[in-house]
Order: structure tokens, then C-alpha cells, then sequence
């Protein structure tokens, strides 16, 4: 590992105007999950490193915002998310989430602005933040910009964010009774990077689906939302054939990718079967 | 022996693990810890292809680089060690690569630096030119390739001597075996004639402690103190590279944080050696987890396997061809060739049996041997085959193999009469505990379930030496000299068992000394489950030999035989104070070893003793997808008299999950001979989620000339699992893998092919 500086500053600000947009070798790090991982395999070679841990406090919090929807700063670990309990009430497959995502050693210290400006397809929380039609608050020199998150990544390993832009805060809009599900399928180890993940919510208006959004994270570049599915379930009951249809309709539009983790055909059978329970679970769902 | 203390018997109880403590609370010495004054860190420059030859190698800009001490390559070893090629049985993996290099990860050359991220920054800095020829990855594509890995053979041991010269072949090493009358005659005979072929993988020992060795250059000569399961060999074969005596070589190894098989023969330690003598300081090399990917691992082979059977289902012919994937150097891969090999038709009763088995030269890291040496992939085959015959016939899989199974006193294929009834009595307890004819529940909708068994046999490598000293002090306690590593498996506490039973003192006052060849004496290895049968009569007859020096010390200084003057008087009277020893020696080579003719591979005496075990599993398939999990895993074993239970349990679940890794999700990658998952994240070793109920059931009975009845057990719970594992898929949804990972896809490809629907391939 060569040789690289450590800037620890006080702030969000102070963060970004050390950051330089020409240089990819100045990074910031948050939890350093993924960072280390990159640069103990020679894949990153820092000159700098800006730490994030001492910014303000406020971007470690999460809450309920007046208007109803909930704030996570970026800075917030998973396993805060995991463990705060008004997040819970508020969107309850964040927690489910949290309990299948890596470790609970990686959850201390990972933080969701981090998982979001990774661009790592191989990811549990995007997909499913993609499906709560989350959005990220970004900073940079230029100033403040909203996002969906749904548009944040453009590729492998690729976001929108750019050189000296940061993730402040991610704003999720009120649920109201919109149910949710993610599921997460693994092909080597129980615990494992997800080789596909499936986030639903959708509004069961009685048994008529409406505004779904379907999201199937891992099996390619970035999350990907399945509108073909999603078009044959809106208006529909949640019935065994319009599940099978979704799922059908699903398999055939999302691209996926060959690698270890399996065939680009036994991923799409995954896709198949794996949007076809969690619409299931969606439909089996108390509301 | 202590009239003071109420002996509880030492042999047969679970006494607990004697390093325990240490290792748990940290404080155990690992040479991953061992810093020396003056020390400098070696990182490897490791080659990028997989065949070439070397045109130059430049390591002026990183001998340049501020900090480096010195940039060796293989033409600095030869000023030390003349020919610089090591092995335990041919002598063909040069120290660092000198002409060629055979493949991607090995070594071209050495940065010694005092910080090692200077060593690995300049490492980086290192260019070599390569002149690439065609490489060879496949076992197959070596046997009939117009690609050499070695121009020439370059056996090491007198026994394979007949090698030498041998040109233009990337077979290292033919194994054959021919038993009975003419196989090809029986086959015409049969009634019917079933052949299939298997492959395996390779897979990675991955200890969590990766190799490493620290040289350290002394007045006299150097000591090497390193994490290796051979420390006798090592010294051996060091002072033979460098044509010193072996007295100036001393090798010392403490705790080992696993081995499995990994850290067998010469790993580090002729490279760190010759750093060392010519940097005239010492040197540490500590491999990452990501080189030991490209330092070791299992053989991968292909399986071919062929039965003639009469009308009533008795096997009368079998004709076995196993081609194992050694990678670049030979290693042990010819001994697992011949050990294995001489196993590859199992424990059946067969008329009939050709057995050709080959360690081949690939362009590949270097295979050596692994828990289980050879064993688990043959079995793979073999009871694959054994079910999917019964299955042709229409015969139920116990009740086939009750029909062909070994019995006590019949020949096995290597001519050698079985001595024992284990092979009905696994069989006999894997079906019970399965409840094997009873109703199983099936499953329903997308889940099916199913129940497979499967059975192995290995016989223990012969000949081999123990050898072992038991000192005896005046305050009564008894000193351990022996040169067996202690790597997890508990073998300190087990022989310090039978050292406490036979001198009748509590297990607590038997001391044991680690391999250190200074003091303690010879013995082969630390591998293939030998320690406990030769290292615990070696320390029997030691401890026996002590006490037989005690009583003449009592003769000696007047104290009546059966008397009860203490101990610390007897030494009192003798040396004017309680102070002294006396010493007792052992070398054990197990009687009556006839090697096997070389042409036939048959011996009437082939092994002191053989190792039987049987794995039963149920599984659960989700249809949808094949994803398979295992509910059950019932592993059965011959362990002969239990020296310390609960460490015999210890090890046979923990073989099992081994096993039950590189069955469900273990594979090294490979990319034109670039290992693409060398780490933890991508090459996945079972988590405590991945294994299943376990149940471990060890048969009554001693090892008939075993220590105290004891026999190895090390190995038994690898052998059966995979194939184990296969067999009950088949059970669950009648479709049979041939290659493992058993993975969700594997089982589903399989599923929609046998529905006449196959999955389409990239």
C-alpha cells in the first residue's frame, strides 16, 4: 500500500472544497467498507483521503421532517438505520433489509451515503431506496442539487455525482400504507453479495395494485426499475396469473450479466421466480 | 506414578485441549508474530503468465528504490545454492523462477527491505520480459498436448529413479495397479457394463494463517523458524539445496494456525533461507491471503471410471482412470496419485480391478496434498457411480452395496486381506441413522427433499518414521520430545495422553515440546492422519522406555521394587538433590511393509492400517431455482479406541464442513491461468449458516495394533460428503451432477436438461 495523506476536516463544506474534480485519486471516506477492500486488492492507490468522521453531527441523524417524509444523513452507519426505530415504523423493509446486508461489523461502520455514491451494483440498500422513490440532497462548489435516487447511478461502478460533489442526506417521501418487500438471493454462501435482489412497494388499493415500483438490484450495471412489469400489475388484483405475468414480463426485459455468481440465463430465471414471491409477499402482506 | 494425586484415566477422556487457553485469550506464538532484531521483509515479484521464458528481468529501479536493501532473482540463488530446485519427490520447482516460468503467481524475484510496504512498493517497480509459450491448464488437454511444462523429468527419491531423462510428457508420475485375472475379459463377460466420468475442482487449503517463515542466519549455520507441517523434512531438504550438513540447519515451529496440507514439504522456506544467506540478516516472508491462492491447492482431476457386473449385481471387473491435475511442480501430487490411486475402485469386493492413475504437469499453481489426500475426489466418483448403477438395476443403494462391499479377510484390489469389518459396519450405521428403507418425508410443491449415503476407504501411507524422547524429572513431571506440529487438530494433548497413561501421571504434568529439530527427533510429517498411530507409539514406547529407566534408578539407589519412595527421592539419592532425568527413546515404523510390485501396485502388507467412514445427507431443493441445502449431514467413522472424544468429534465435523465447502460453494477460478477470486470475498468458505445439523458416530472397536487402539482420524470425515450430498439430490429430483460446486444452477441446468428443456448456455 503506497503512501497517502489523511485530511480529517471539520465540516461538509471543508470536505468538499478539498476535493478536486480533475483528480480521482483524492477521495473521501466515510466508513472505508468498500475503500479498503479497493485499495488492499491494489485496485485504488489514494493520494489523499478525506475522512468524513468528524463533519457535524446533524449528518450522522436521521428523523421525520414536518412534511412527513424522513431524512437519513449521509453519514448515518447502516447500523443506525437499522436500529432506529421511528425509520422502522416508517418504512419497515429498511430494517428487514438491514438484517440480510453484509455483516453486522461492515453495517457499524457503512454508511448510506457511502453505499449510494459507490455505485456498486452488487448492493442490497439502492434497489430498495430506488423503490421507496427515495432521493439523495447532494453539495458541491456549485451548491445543492436534488436527485432520485433512481437516477444517481449511470452505470458499473458509476454515479452522476461529480468529482467534488457529496451525498449530505437522503430524503424518503411518506409510504403511507404502500406495502414493501425486498428479497435477496444468494448463489454461494448464505451470506454473500446478493447475486440478484428484488425490491417491491406498490399501493394495494383494496386487492388493485396501484403505482408499483418494481426494482431488481445486482445482476447488472445498476438497479434496474422493471416498468414492463410494473405495467402489467397497475390496476390489476394481485392474482396468481397477473403475478405470473409480472414475473414473465419481468425475466424478459432485465438484461442480466454473466459472472461468478452465475449465468446471465439462471439469472433471469432468478429474476422469474424472485419477483414472482415478493409479489406474493407483497400481496400476503397485513395491510 | 505420582502416589499423591488419584490418576483419572488419561487415555479415553476428553481431556480439554492444552493450548486452548493461550490460543483464545491471544496469547499463543505464531510466526506471523515473530520479530527479529535487524529484521528485513521479503515480498515476492510473482509472474504475470502462465508459460514463457524469461528474456531479462530488470530490478535496477527497484533496487533503486529508496529503502530497499537488496532485489533477488533466481541467478542470486544459484552463488548459494548450486541447483536450486526442491521437492519432496522430484526435484523441479526452482527457489525462483530461472529460465521459465510455469505459472501465473510464481515467483520471479525477492525485494528485502526493513518496512514492508517499501519492499511492496518496490516490488511494483520490477519489469520482466517474457518470451510466451503456449500454455496447458486442462489434465486432459496435457496428455496428448504438444506443450511441455518440463523439458525434462527431474525425479528426486530412488524410487522413481525410472524417470529420469524421461522427455516431452506432462505426465509427471503413472500409478497402475492390476489385480485379479484380465480385466478387458471380464467386462466381455459381464452381464452388464456401466462407465462414467467425473470431474473435480480445484479448490484452496486457505488456513487462516497464510505461510510464512522467518531465516535467521546464526554463527554456526541458520535457523529457520516457520509455520510448516514437516519441520524434519524441511531441515533435510534445505541442507540438501544448500550441501551443508543437516546439524547446522534448525527449524522451529510453534502453534500453526491450520495446514490441512498447505504448509507440507517446502513452502517458504528455501527462498527465505537463501534471502537470509545473502543478506546476512534475517528475513520474514508473510504471504497474503490472496498468494496463497497461487502458493497451494487441491488437485482438481478426471475421473473415469468403468464396472462390469454379473447378473445378480456383483461387480466382477473395474476399470478406474484418474487423471489429476498437479499444476506446474510435482510436489506431493505423485504420492496422492499413487495413494489415492491405489483406493480409486473403493471398498468393494472386485475379481477384476485396473487402476491407472496420473499426476500430471499443468500450467497451474501447484497442487499438493489436502485433507484427505486424493480420497474425497475419488470417492466422488466411485459412489456416484455405485448409485447410478443401482439405480440402472433397479437395485436400492444399500442393499447394492451390501452385495459388493469388502469383508473382513476378502482381498483388496491391492492384494492386501482387510483386517477389519468396518466396511459393513459404516454401512450398516449410515443406514441406520438414516433410517435408511423407512418414510421420509418428500417434501411438496416447489421443495423436494432427499437422502443419499455414501462410503470410502483409505488405507494410511507406509512406510513412515516416528521418532520421540520422554524425559522424566525428579519433581515428576514428563517432557515431550517430539517433532509432530500441533496445527489445530490437538495432537499435543493427545499424545501427552498416552505419555500420562502409560507413566501414570496426571495429563496435566506431561510437558510437550514443539518441533524443534535442535532437540527434538525425526518423524515424517504431519499429514494423510498418520501422527496419532505413529507419533502415539513412538511416544508409547518412549514413555515405556523412561519408566523402565526409573525402576533401574530405584535399583540403582536401593529402593525395593513396588516400593513408594517418591520420585524427587529417588532422584535425591542418587544426585544429592531432587534434580535430574532420566531419558527414554522410540523410533516406531509399523511392522511387515511390503511395497507394491510397481507394475501391479500388489503387496500383501500394504498399510499398518485403513481408515473407513460414511456420510449420510438430506437435502431440500427449491425447484424453482435448484438452490439445494443441506438439512443433515451424519458422518460415520472407524477411529478405532478414541484417545480424546471429543476431539475425535471435533475433527470429523471439521473435516466434514471442509468437505461440505468445497462441495456446495468452494472453486478457484481460473482466467488463462489467473486465479480471478483469490480472497475471502469471492471465494466463499462456509459461514456458520452454511452447515447443517451435524451428527458425528464413531464405531466400536479398537485398532488392533494401533496405541491403546488408536488410529488417525484426521481425514475420515472428508471423504464421503460430496458425493454423499450428490447421491440425495439424486433422491430429491432425480437428476445427477457430475462437477461440483453443487450450486443452485448446477442443479437447475440439470433439471431442465433431464425435462428436455435445457437452459441456454452464454
Amino acid at each position: 500500500m503506497n503512501a497517502f495523506e489523511l485530511a480529517l476536516p471539520d465540516t461538509l463544506a471543508g470536505a468538499v472544497s478539498l476535493l478536486d474534480p480533475e483528480d480521482p485519486t483524492i477521495r473521501v471516506m466515510s466508513g472505508g467498507t468498500a475503500l479498503m477492500l479497493m485499495m488492499k486488492t491494489d485496485v485504488f492507490h489514494p493520494t489523499q483521503l478525506i475522512s468524513l468522521r468528524r463533519i457535524e453531527p446533524g449528518y450522522s441523524q436521521m428523523g421525520l421532517l414536518p412534511d412527513g417524509s424522513f431524512r437519513i444523513g449521509a453519514m448515518s452507519t447502516l447500523s443506525d438505520m437499522e436500529h432506529d426505530d421511528a425509520l422502522a415504523g416508517f418504512a419497515p423493509v429498511i430494517r428487514q433489509t438491514m438484517k440480510l446486508l453484509s455483516n453486522v461489523r461492515v453495517r457499524n461502520v457503512a454508511t448510506v451515503g457511502g453505499a449510494l455514491a459507490h455505485g456498486d451494483p452488487h448492493m442490497d440498500l439502492p434497489p430498495v431506496l430506488v423503490a421507496l422513490d427515495a432521493q439523495v440532497v447532494t453539495i458541491s462548489p456549485e451548491g445543492e442539487r436534488t436527485i432520485p435516487v433512481a437516477e444517481l447511478h449511470a452505470g458499473y461502478y458509476e454515479t452522476i455525482l461529480s468529482g467534488n460533489e457529496l451525498i449530505k442526506e437522503v430524503i424518503i417521501p411518506p409510504q403511507h400504507a404502500r406495502r414493501a418487500s425486498y428479497l435477496k438471493c444468494t448463489t454461494r454462501a448464505v451470506k454473500d453479495w446478493p447475486a440478484l435482489g428484488v425490491a417491491l412497494t406498490t399501493d394495494l388499493d383494496g386487492d388493485t395494485a396501484r403505482d408499483t415500483r418494481l426494482v431488481i438490484g445486482a445482476v447488472g450495471e445498476k438497479p434496474i426499475r422493471v416498468a414492463e412489469a410494473e405495467a402489467v400489475i397497475d390496476g390489476q388484483i394481485l392474482s396468481d396469473k397477473t403475478i405470473a405475468e409480472a414475473a414473465d414480463a419481468a425475466a424478459e426485459s432485465v438484461e442480466t450479466i454473466e459472472d461468478e455468481l452465475g449465468s446471465a440465463a439462471y439469472k433471469t430465471q432468478l429474476v422469474r421466480v424472485y419477483v414472482k414471491r415478493a409479489l406474493q409477499q407483497v400481496a400476503n402482506q397485513n395491510a | 506414578m505420582n502416589d499423591q494425586i488419584t490418576q483419572i484415566r488419561a487415555v479415553g477422556q476428553s481431556h480439554p485441549r492444552r493450548e486452548a487457553r493461550e490460543k483464545v485469550t491471544g496469547r499463543i506464538e505464531y510466526i506471523h508474530n515473530l520479530r527479529l532484531p535487524n529484521m528485513l521483509y521479503g515480498k515476492i515479484f510473482r509472474s504475470t503468465v502462465a508459460h514463457a521464458r524469461i528474456v531479462s528481468i530488470d530490478t535496477s529501479e527497484a533496487a533503486a528504490c529508496p529503502g530497499v536493501d537488496m532485489v533477488l532473482t533466481g541467478e542470486d540463488i544459484r552463488k548459494i545454492m548450486p541447483d536450486p530446485h526442491f521437492g519432496v519427490m522430484f526435484h523441479d520447482q526452482p527457489v525462483l523462477a530461472l529460465d521459465k516460468v510455469r505459472y501465473v503467481g510464481e515467483p520471479v524475484a525477492i525485494v528485502l527491505a526493513s518496512d514492508p510496504n517499501v519492499a511492496a512498493e518496490a516490488v511494483a517497480l520490477i519489469d520482466v520480459d517474457y518470451d510466451e509459450l503456449e500454455p496447458v491448464f486442462d489434465e486432459m488437454e496435457a496428455l496428448s498436448a504438444e506443450t511441455f511444462v518440463h523439458d525434462e523429468l527431474k525425479p528426486g527419491i530412488p524410487e522413481i529413479q525410472f524417470l529420469k531423462g524421461v522427455r516431452d510428457t506432462n505426465v509427471g508420475f503413472p500409478y497402475q495397479l492390476r489385480h485379479g485375472g484380465d480385466v478387458d475379459k471380464a467386462f466381455e463377460e459381464a452381464d452388464r457394463v456401466f462407465e462414467h466420468t467425473f470431474r473435480t475442482h480445484p479448490s484452496a487449503h486457505v488456513p487462516l494463517e497464510p505461510p510464512v517463515t522467518v531465516a535467521e542466519p546464526t554463527g554456526a549455520g541458520l535457523t529457520l523458524h516457520t509455520a510448516n507441517q514437516s519441520p524434519s523434512f524441511v531441515r533435510y531438504e534445505i541442507s540438501r539445496l544448500l550441501g551443508w550438513p543437516q546439524h547446522k540447519i534448525r527449524v522451529r515451529v510453534p502453534y500453526l494456525g491450520g495446514g490441512f496440507g498447505a504448509k507440507l514439504w517446502i513452502r517458504l522456506e528455501a527462498l527465505v533461507a537463501a534471502a537470509a544467506l545473502l543478506a546476512k540478516r534475517p528475513v520474514k516472508v508473510s504471504l497474503s491471503m490472496e498468494e496463497q491462492f497461487y502458493t497451494i491447492t487441491k488437485h482438481g482431476a478426471t475421473l473415469k471410471i468403468k464396472s462390469g457386473l454379473d447378473k445378480d449385481g456383483r461387480i466382477t471387473a473395474r476399470k478406474c482412470e484418474v487423471f489429476w491435475n498437479g499444476g506446474a511442480y510435482a510436489d506431493i501430487g505423485p504420492a496422492v496419485a499413487f495413494h489415492a490411486g491405489m483406493t480409486a475402485a473403493g471398498p468393494y469386493d472386485i475379481e477384476n480391478v485396473a487402476i491407472d492413475s496420473f499426476s500430471m504437469y499443468t500450467n497451474r499453481p501447484v497442487a499438493g496434498a489436502m485433507r484427505g489426500f486424493g480420497h474425497p475426489q475419488l470417492i466422488w466418483a466411485y459412489e456416484n457411480h455405485t448409485d447410478m448403477m443401482a439405480h440402472e438395476l433397479g437395485i436400492d443403494p444399500l442393499e447394492f452395496r451390501r452385495r459388493n462391499i469388502l469383508r473382513e479377510g476378502k482381498e483388496h484390489a491391492t492384494g492386501t486381506a482387510l483386517n477389519t469389518s468396518s466396511v459393513e459396519k459404516v454401512l450398516d450405521r449410515v443406514a441406520e441413522r438414516l433410517q435408511w428403507g423407512k418414510p421420509f418425508e418428500r417434501g411438496e410443491g416447489t421443495v423436494k427433499r432427499g437422502r443419499g449415503f455414501a462410503i470410502g476407504i483409505k488405507a494410511s501411507i507406509a512406510p513412515s518414521t516416528s521418532e520421540a524422547i520422554v524425559r522424566l524429572g525428579a519433581d515428576g513431571s514428563a517432557t515431550l520430545m517430539c517433532s509432530s506440529v500441533d496445527m489445530g487438530q490437538g495432537s499435543d494433548t493427545a499424545h501427552a495422553q498416552i505419555v500420562a497413561e502409560v507413566l501414570n501421571m496426571p495429563v496435566e504434568m506431561v510437558h510437550v515440546v514443539h518441533p524443534d529439530t535442535d532437540v527434538t527427533p525425526y518423524d515424517t510429517g504431519t499429514l494423510g492422519s498418520r501422527s496419532l498411530y505413529h507419533m502415539g507409539h513412538a511416544a508409547r514406547l518412549a514413555a515405556e522406555d523412561a519408566k523402565a529407566k526409573l525402576e533401574e534408578l530405584a535399583a540403582e539407589v536401593g529402593a525395593q521394587p513396588g516400593s513408594n519412595v517418591p520420585i524427587w527421592e529417588l532422584f535425591a539419592r542418587k544426585n544429592g538433590m531432587p534434580v535430574g532425568h532420566v531419558v527414554g527413546t522410540a523410533s516406531f515404523i509399523p511392522d511387515g511393509h511390503i511395497p507394491p510390485d510397481p507394475m501391479t501396485g500388489q503387496s500383501p502388507h500394504i498399510t499398518p492400517y485403513w481408515m473407513l467412514g460414511a456420510t449420510g445427507a438430506e437435502v431440500e431443493i427449491d425447484t424453482e431455482t435448484g438452490r439445494v441445502t443441506v438439512l443433515r449431514m451424519i458422518n460415520v467413522a472407524d477411529t478405532g479406541t478414541q484417545i480424546n472424544p471429543k476431539i475425535v468429534d471435533h475433527q470429523i465435523s471439521g473435516a466434514s464442513i471442509m468437505q461440505l465447502g468445497q462441495t456446495m460453494q468452494e472453486k478457484v477460478h481460473f482466467d488463462f491461468g489467473q486465479v480471478t477470486n483469490a480472497s475471502f470475498a469471492d471465494y466463499k468458505i462456509p459461514s456458520m449458516l452454511d452447515i447443517p445439523q451435524i451428527e458425528t458416530s464413531v464405531l466400536d472397536g479398537a485398532e488392533a495394533d494401533g496405541p491403546f487402539g488408536a488410529k488417525g482420524v484426521g481425514e475420515t470425515g472428508s471423504f464421503c460428503v460430496s458425493s454423499a450430498i450428490a447421491n440425495a439430490v439424486f433422491d430429491a429430483v432425480g437428476v445427477r451432477v457430475s462437477e461440483m460446486p453443487i450450486t443452485g444452477e448446477t442443479v437447475y441446468r440439470a433439471m431442465r436438461a433431464a425435462a428436455g428443456e435445457p437452459l441456454e448456455e452464454e
